[in-house]
């Protein structure tokens, strides 16, 4: 206990001084905090000096440091924030900035309006704001109150007590139970599992779902029990709470020991437990302090492209007005004279200033005001609150809840995240799409093989599917009723299995494949050696899926010692017959990269040495013996065959080796594996000189599952005009096969392949000199770019010339993205129907992005599963990430979350389409009625001597916005549909008009402020000029305000039933909004004039109305307002149609069925074109050389080090050592040294 | 520890995976709204379309716009303009010097004819042009609540600056509008007998009867230095003072017609009329035009040409339009 009393000494004397301790401490360990270099996914946040120290299991000695709690909060505002910094939010939008300016000027006698006309709307504006904010903000709140409130078990005096999350403290030992999440950052101390290790899921925090490694400190493996832990008395010391996930230095000193911590002892909050009982932990870092909450970013606020066109059109309404309040104050100054004696102009009194002859150059001045005041109504104030209202109903009615997006299986629906991007969506151009997790489900599924030249596997691949069905051969999938599915295991062919194999024509090579396959390896054996129960971990899902393969075809491999395999083997002497062998391992050649290969020598039981090697085909091929002709050419075959229809393909040879050769060779493998200096370039060469003369046996097709519906997804997105760019950190062999499996290239197209794996750059970099390196890389993609651009240029000329595809890896891709090489890229990328980029590390998938957002100024979309694609989503226009099974980092960075890749087609052709038609009605609506609507003013402005009088009461000029005119804007927001959901996704081509902005061009803009005009002057002349003569029987005439009322009547008919004219398909709601925008005028009307005395306005709605020449101009005005608008449309549609009217046109006869049928799965009628191009890819052509080489292992490339841009070196055989060092941790040490 | 419990504690997240999944399911629920397939009608602007809603358009049209024409072809109007006529030639130059002079005798004569027969109600009108009643800072000179009430006498703020006599004391009405009332007068006599010019209900009921108070009398009217019109009669309260009233709601442009009075007998074609008016109204100094204008009313109020003639317009090219939209469907259908 020694120890313990150290920490206490410490303790009381820090509650004497709390601020004494740090230093205190800080002498204690000088320098034993090393500085680490930060990587974090965010910004890089500056380390806090000094380091925090934590008593654990000791909550008064930590009482006077005063760490945060743990209960965490999101929210934006509390009670008392709420309203200066929601009000102050509101403010920095420059319409609601002018209404205050406005509003505050219209108090000023030079106003000739009251503030109500531009205060009301302005408060109404607010008010729907500022609720909206608390909505949301109390929504974050009460998810805050879930979290804080989960429970954990807490060490209490020898007991666990269930406490909420928000009352762990810091220095507190906690258990967290299998599959529970962890609550803070916790130091591991004891793990159910037999040496302190346990295994959490980090998918929360990088995507990653593949387990981690945790492992307690030895000395702490014992404090499990409650008993136990309560005695666990010791001093963390670490570095600040800082939001590097992947650092972690500290210190445990205990039992007077100095123990070192890493961010192996670390369990992050965010985590969750997995295959391990329970963790006890001490938590470190609390609430906002844990690593994941530093780390959440503020999502930067994203604005679309719309809403930025439309700040534009906003400034133009700004111009605008500044011209109108110029012509007006110039024309008072002209007007303004002595001679109209009735208005006393020189009369001297206060405010007479504005209309004094004597002083023009003020008259001008004033008057600007007063018509700045008066115009205000051009400013469409309720349009940002309108569209923001669209946009959430939009994302939380529609896209949140569309069954066609929610995916049952993991029980996920749509989620739009940021509620401003809806109508971006429906202008993306650029697709950029992680791959594993996104377009593959990272899911490797035995599929087919090839063994002495037979091909085994009756599977038909997606891409073969979609092939077929485009040319019109419906494919029966007769499956065997015995077929045996499980995960990683996709394959059906009677002739293997349960030993039916002996009857096959070459029985020994089956017998070799499967040998191999269950040999070869780096799997790891877990669980119950059962064939029901094993769990295989391996490095790489394309392994796993061959042992898989091997173990139903009766070669089960169920335990893994430093020195054997053992394998349980059937059928192998007689049928029936199940035996356990054990090969002795001898020798393991690893995989690597420049190798692509790995090989086993082992022994048989029979004392024959036997090398078995599986690779990729071209380095197998050139390492085979000569002879076996057939088979070679065979196999190859396959292989294309393989490769063709999107498979990954393995080759499988073996070899014989005899003792004394293998002798002599393997003093040279232990010589170059104890050697100190270049070991992994001398054990592969070592490793050529007995991976020769092979036999080949055969090869493996696995089919890397993509996500459903993925080449569908793709082809209708490409006939939408959306390009799609695969950026991935696969090998480029890979990437060009997923590529080739989701359709996006095919053998028709020309691909310009740019690749660091070429003879001149490996020299350069055998060499070794960085300069030279860098300096032959650039020369070479530059030239390659310059070869590409050229050819391209001349496929492009030529009308028939094939599409383009490139690819291009990472290495490449960091200096075509140099400045120099940029815009060639850009341009040679422009012209390619597909790109794919492999190799990238996260920041380059952000740099093609951003080139194509900046460079070319498209609008792009990343969609990615995964922590590396947080940059690309973040720098995207919109961010997609693939919510669901795995993690949430891309879904935390991303505006919409979706549980699939297919479902990228709904979100983008119907809900993004939709949003952007509707979003552009609303928002040149919202200008048309209010360019109406203040025109109409203008023009009266002229016959009032410029004098800036109003021409409508104030009260409704105020309401005419945020009433009599605002419900029906908000339906077309909504309702508007051109064409039904699912013609939106028949026709993809109709996403091209979004594209192409067909319908928020400056030209559209134009049409209607020309009609706009037209209506406006119809409006007022029509309604004034007629004011002259009497207009009952009794002979009395209109005053102003009984002509401003009738117009104002006109003017509220004429834009709603405008509005009516605008709508594709018209609801009900469509109805009683338009039919309640002019009822409640009316209504609005009777009452406000009844009130007596209030104003000019007094009665004259019931005098008008008692005229029959009010009837005959609210029948007449709006028609002929409208003529010129419906002339127009009609003209429109008759001559030059849209493409999505003509779809109406098509369609019209039919009933939009409310069943469900996806017409995705309907087949597409050809067009022309494409019947060409899938006649002339029937024809005879030059078979492609792809063979799809599949030896590729993400797991290998851990995203630690990817985020540095360099590749961890691949230790496929930790995996074995660790397996020794479960069961028989001496045997594995001796063996090492 | 049974591994089952364990999941009793696992986050939020992690509650919809276990068995309890049905219960958790955030399967989004069926509603037509939010999976937009409200029922709707989707109009579509075909060439059929098109024909017959202008078809239709003219069909409405045509006949409303001739009743209408027609309507205003009964009113018979009778326009006199005098502000010229009536200055005498020696001071043809200097109208205004002698519209402002208080010497000079206002009074004119003049004689025409009634061109078609004119039957009773027959309205005197005169009509300004030139004239802003509905600049800004006129309009607003006026107080709603003096009009109305006795005790807001004193509330003549927005009068200025016509709003107090120079000892302070409050002009009612006050304002400009009333302060310039219109001050011509005219008598009509038909064969050397005069015409009864009748006052009464020359102006809207509902501006009488409530925006006008009946216990409102004027008070230190044209009282100060300057004489803008009329003057008033200070026993009637400002609810009978008709044409005040009538001047008061100030008209929308600068042309304008407003009521004098009523003329309660029938004219005869041919009769000729011999006017005597009281030419007081100084719009001499911003070119003014003054037209005293006889007029008969029918359903559609006065001579409106325009309303008729702009809807036979109208339909006439919604039938126009209808006809070349089918002659191009039946010869070049798309």
């Amino acid at each position: 206990m020694s120890g313990w009393e150290r920490v206490r000494t410490s303790s009381s004397s820090s509650s004497r001084s709390p601020h004494g301790m740090g230093s205190n401490a800080f002498r204690e360990l000088p320098n034993r905090i090393p500085s680490s270099r930060t990587i974090q996914l965010g910004r890089v946040q500056p380390q806090a000096p000094g380091h925090r120290t934590v008593f654990c299991n000791d909550r008064d000695a930590n009482l006077p440091v005063r760490f945060k709690g743990n209960s965490i909060s999101t929210t934006k505002y509390n009670v008392f924030t709420f309203l200066p910094k929601a009000l102050f939010e509101q403010f920095r939008r420059v319409a609601n900035l002018y209404f205050l300016t406005i509003s505050i000027l219209s108090t000023t006698p030079i106003s000739p309006v009251s503030p109500i006309t531009n205060v009301a709307p302005l408060s109404l504006v607010l008010l729907i704001s500022l609720m909206k904010e608390a909505f949301e903000d109390s929504k974050r709140f009460q998810n805050d109150l879930a979290v804080n409130n989960n429970l954990i078990d807490v060490l209490q005096d020898q007991k666990w007590v269930s406490m909420p999350w928000k009352r762990v403290q810091v220095g507190d030992v906690i258990r967290v139970k299998q599959d529970g999440f962890f609550p803070a950052d916790l130091l591991c101390l004891a793990s159910t599992n037999p040496d302190g290790v346990c295994y959490i899921e980090t998918s929360n925090l990088d995507g990653e779902t593949n387990l981690k490694i945790r492992k307690a400190l030895e000395k702490t493996w014992d404090y499990l029990t409650p008993e136990k832990a309560s005695e666990f008395k010791g001093e963390v010391q670490c570095e600040q709470p800082n939001n590097s996930l992947y650092t972690f230095t500290g210190n445990l000193i205990f039992q007077k020991q100095t123990l070192p911590l890493s961010p192996n002892q670390l369990l992050l909050r965010g985590c969750s437990l997995r295959n391990t009982e329970y963790v006890v932990g001490v938590v470190i870092f609390t609430g906002q302090e844990t690593k994941v909450m530093m780390n959440t970013m503020n999502v930067p606020s994203k604005r679309s492209t719309l809403e930025r066109k439309l700040d534009k059109l906003i400034l133009a309404l700004f111009a605008t007005l500044f011209v109108m309040c110029l012509l007006g104050a110039i024309g008072s100054g002209i007007f303004v004279s002595n001679k109209y004696f009735y208005l006393r102009p020189n009369a001297g009194d206060e405010g007479s200033g504005q209309f004094n002859p004597g002083n023009r150059l003020l008259v001008i001045t004033l008057t600007m005001f007063t018509l700045i005041t008066l115009y205000s109504s051009i400013i469409p104030i309720s349009l940002y609150v309108s569209i923001e209202m669209i946009k959430f109903i939009q994302c939380t009615q529609f896209i949140n809840k569309d069954l066609r997006m929610y995916h049952s299986e993991t029980n996920t629906p749509a989620l739009a995240r940021t509620s401003n991007l809806n109508e971006e969506l429906g202008q993306v151009e650029y697709i950029f799409s992680d791959k594993t997790g996104t377009l593959t489900r990272n899911l490797m599924e035995f599929f087919k093989c090839s063994i002495g030249g037979e091909i085994y596997g009756n599977g038909i691949t997606e891409i073969e599917r979609g092939l077929a069905e485009r040319n019109g051969i419906k494919i029966q999938e007769n499956r065997s009723a015995n077929v045996v599915q499980e995960k990683g295991f996709n394959f059906d062919d009677a002739r293997l299995m349960r030993g039916a194999w002996r009857n096959e024509p070459n029985p020994d090579s089956c017998k070799e494949f499967f040998r191999c396959l269950a040999i070869c390896h780096t799997v790891l054996p877990e669980g119950d050696e059962s064939p029901e129960k094993i769990r295989y971990q391996a490095a790489s899902p394309d392994e796993a899926a061959l042992v898989i393969a091997a173990k139903n075809f009766g070669f089960f491999f169920y335990r893994r010692t430093p020195t054997s395999i053992y394998v349980r083997e059937s059928h192998v002497e007689k049928m029936g017959k199940i035996q356990d062998v054990s090969y002795e391992i001898l020798n393991v050649l690893e995989f690597n990269s420049t190798r692509k290969r790995q090989s086993v020598v082992c022994r048989h039981p029979d004392g024959r040495l036997v090398l078995y090697c599986k690779g990729a085909d071209s380095v197998i091929y050139e390492r085979l013996a000569d002879g076996y002709n057939d088979i070679k050419k065979v196999t190859r075959n396959h292989l294309e065959r393989f490769g063709s229809s999107g498979l990954r393909t393995l080759c499988l040879a073996y070899k014989e080796l005899p003792p004394d050769l293998y002798e002599s060779w393997n003093e040279k493998f232990i010589h170059a594996k104890s050697s100190l200096r270049d070991r992994e370039k001398k054990l592969d060469e070592v490793a050529e000189l007995v991976e020769n003369g092979l036999v080949l046996i055969g090869c493996t097709a696995i089919e890397d599952k993509l996500q459903e519906g993925v080449p569908t997804t793709i082809e209708t997105l490409q006939r939408a005009g959306i390009k799609i760019w695969v950026l991935t950190g696969d090998k480029v062999e890979t990437a060009i096969n997923i590529a080739y499996a989701c359709n996006l290239i095919n053998n028709e197209m020309k691909q310009f392949v740019i690749s660091s794996e070429t003879d001149v750059i490996r020299e350069a970099e055998e060499r070794g000199d960085q300069v030279e390196i860098a300096h032959v890389i650039k020369e070479e993609v530059k030239r390659e770019l310059k070869n590409c651009l050229e050819e391209a240029q001349s496929c492009l000329s030529s009308l028939s010339g094939p599409k383009l595809a490139l690819v291009i890896d990472g290495k490449c891709l960091m200096y075509a993205l140099d400045p120099s090489l940029r815009v060639m890229l850009l341009n040679l990328s422009l012209n390619c129907h597909a790109v794919v980029c492999c190799r990238v590390s996260p920041l380059q998938k952000a740099q093609v992005t951003s080139l194509v957002k900046k460079g070319a100024r498209k609008i792009t979309l990343s969609i990615g599963d995964g922590a590396n694609d947080v940059s690309m989503i973040q720098a995207a226009h919109v961010g997609v990430g693939i919510s669901g099974l795995e993690g949430m980092q891309a879904v935390m960075a991303s505006d919409f979350a979706i549980a699939q890749f297919r479902y990228l087609a709904d979100l983008l052709l119907v809900h993004g389409r939709w949003s952007y038609l509707r979003i552009c009605k609303v928002v040149t609506y919202f200008f048309y009625k209010n360019l109406t609507f203040t025109l109409i003013q203008f023009w009266f402005t002229f016959q009032t001597g410029f004098s800036g009088q109003r021409f409508y009461d104030d009260w409704f000029q105020s309401l005419y916005n945020v009433i009599f005119t605002a419900l029906p804007v908000i339906m077309v927001g909504l309702f508007d549909k051109d064409v039904s959901a699912s013609l939106s996704v028949k026709y993809p081509e109709l996403y091209m008009e979004g594209i192409r902005n067909v319908f928020f061009k400056w030209r559209v803009v134009a049409i209607w402020a020309f009609f706009s005009v037209y209506q406006s002057l119809i409006l007022y002349y029509f309604v004034s000029t007629a004011s002259l003569t009497a207009k009952n029987s009794a002979g009395l005439t209109f005053g102003v305000w009984d002509v401003s009322t009738l117009a104002f009547t006109c003017v509220v008919i004429t834009v709603n039933l405008r509005f009516l004219m605008i709508c594709n398909s018209i609801t009900k709601w469509h109805i009683i909004s338009v039919g309640g925008s002019i009822l409640s005028w009316f209504i609005f009307a009777f009452i406000y004039c009844a009130i007596i005395g209030k104003g000019n306005t007094y009665f004259v709605i019931y005098d008008l109305m008692s005229t029959i020449y009010f009837y005959l101009s609210i029948i007449f005005v709006p028609v002929v307002a409208l003529f010129g608008d419906f002339v127009y449309q009609g003209i429109q549609r008759w001559f030059f149609p849209y493409d999505y009217q003509i779809v109406q046109e098509t369609h019209r006869h039919e009933v939009e069925g409310t069943s469900r049928a996806r017409l995705l799965e309907i087949e597409n009628q050809l067009t022309p074109a494409e019947a060409r191009s899938y006649a002339i890819s029937q024809l005879p052509r030059e078979i492609s050389k792809h063979t799809g080489f599949a030896f590729d292992s993400p797991g290998y490339e851990s995203f630690f080090a990817s985020q540095l841009g360099v590749y961890a070196p691949q230790k496929a055989w930790d995996v074995a050592r660790r397996a020794s060092a479960k069961t028989k941790p001496k045997v594995h040490r001796k063996n090492d040294s | 520890m049974p591994p089952e419990t364990s999941t009793s504690s696992a986050g939020g997240k992690e509650g919809s995976s276990g068995p309890s999944s049905k219960k958790n399911s955030k399967k989004p629920k069926y509603s037509k709204f939010s999976q937009q397939e409200l029922p709707a009608w989707k109009p579509i602007l075909t060439p059929g379309w098109v024909i017959s809603i202008f078809a239709f358009t003219g069909i409405i049209f045509i006949p409303i716009g001739l009743a209408s024409l027609y309507a205003s072809e009964k009113v018979v109007e009778l326009p006199f303009q005098y502000d010229q006529k009536c200055i005498p030639s020696e001071y043809s130059n200097n109208a205004e010097a002698y519209i402002k002079s208080t010497t000079t005798n206002k009074t004119c004569t003049a004689t025409f004819k009634v061109e078609k027969t004119m039957k009773s109600p027959i309205y005197v009108y005169y009509q300004l042009t030139n004239y802003f009643q509905n600049h800004r800072r006129y309009v607003k000179s006026k107080s709603e609540d003096q009009l109305r009430q006795k005790s807001a006498e004193e509330d003549t703020d927005d009068c200025k600056p016509e709003a107090r006599t120079p000892d302070g004391q409050p002009i009612v009405p006050c304002g400009l509008i009333a302060w310039s009332l219109f001050n011509d007068t005219y008598k009509i006599k038909v064969k050397g007998k005069h015409l009864k010019i009748s006052k009464k209900n020359i102006a809207w009921q509902s501006d009488q009867t409530k925006k006008f108070g009946s216990d409102v009398y004027p008070k230190n009217f044209q009282a100060g230095g300057l004489i803008g019109g009329a003057k008033l009669n200070e026993s009637i309260p400002l609810s009978g003072q008709e044409d005040l009233i009538v001047w008061m709601r100030t008209a929308a442009l600068s042309t304008f017609r407003k009521l004098y009075g009523k003329i309660e007998t029938d004219l005869e074609a041919n009769e000729e009329l011999s006017l005597v008016i009281e030419n007081n109204y100084n719009t001499y100094s911003f070119g003014g035009k003054k037209t005293l204008v006889l007029s008969t009313a029918t359903w559609i109020g006065g001579k409106n040409d325009f309303l008729g003639l702009a809807y036979i317009f109208i339909g006439g090219l919604s039938l126009f339009f209808a006809v070349c939209f089918l002659l191009m469907y039946l010869f070049k259908p798309r």
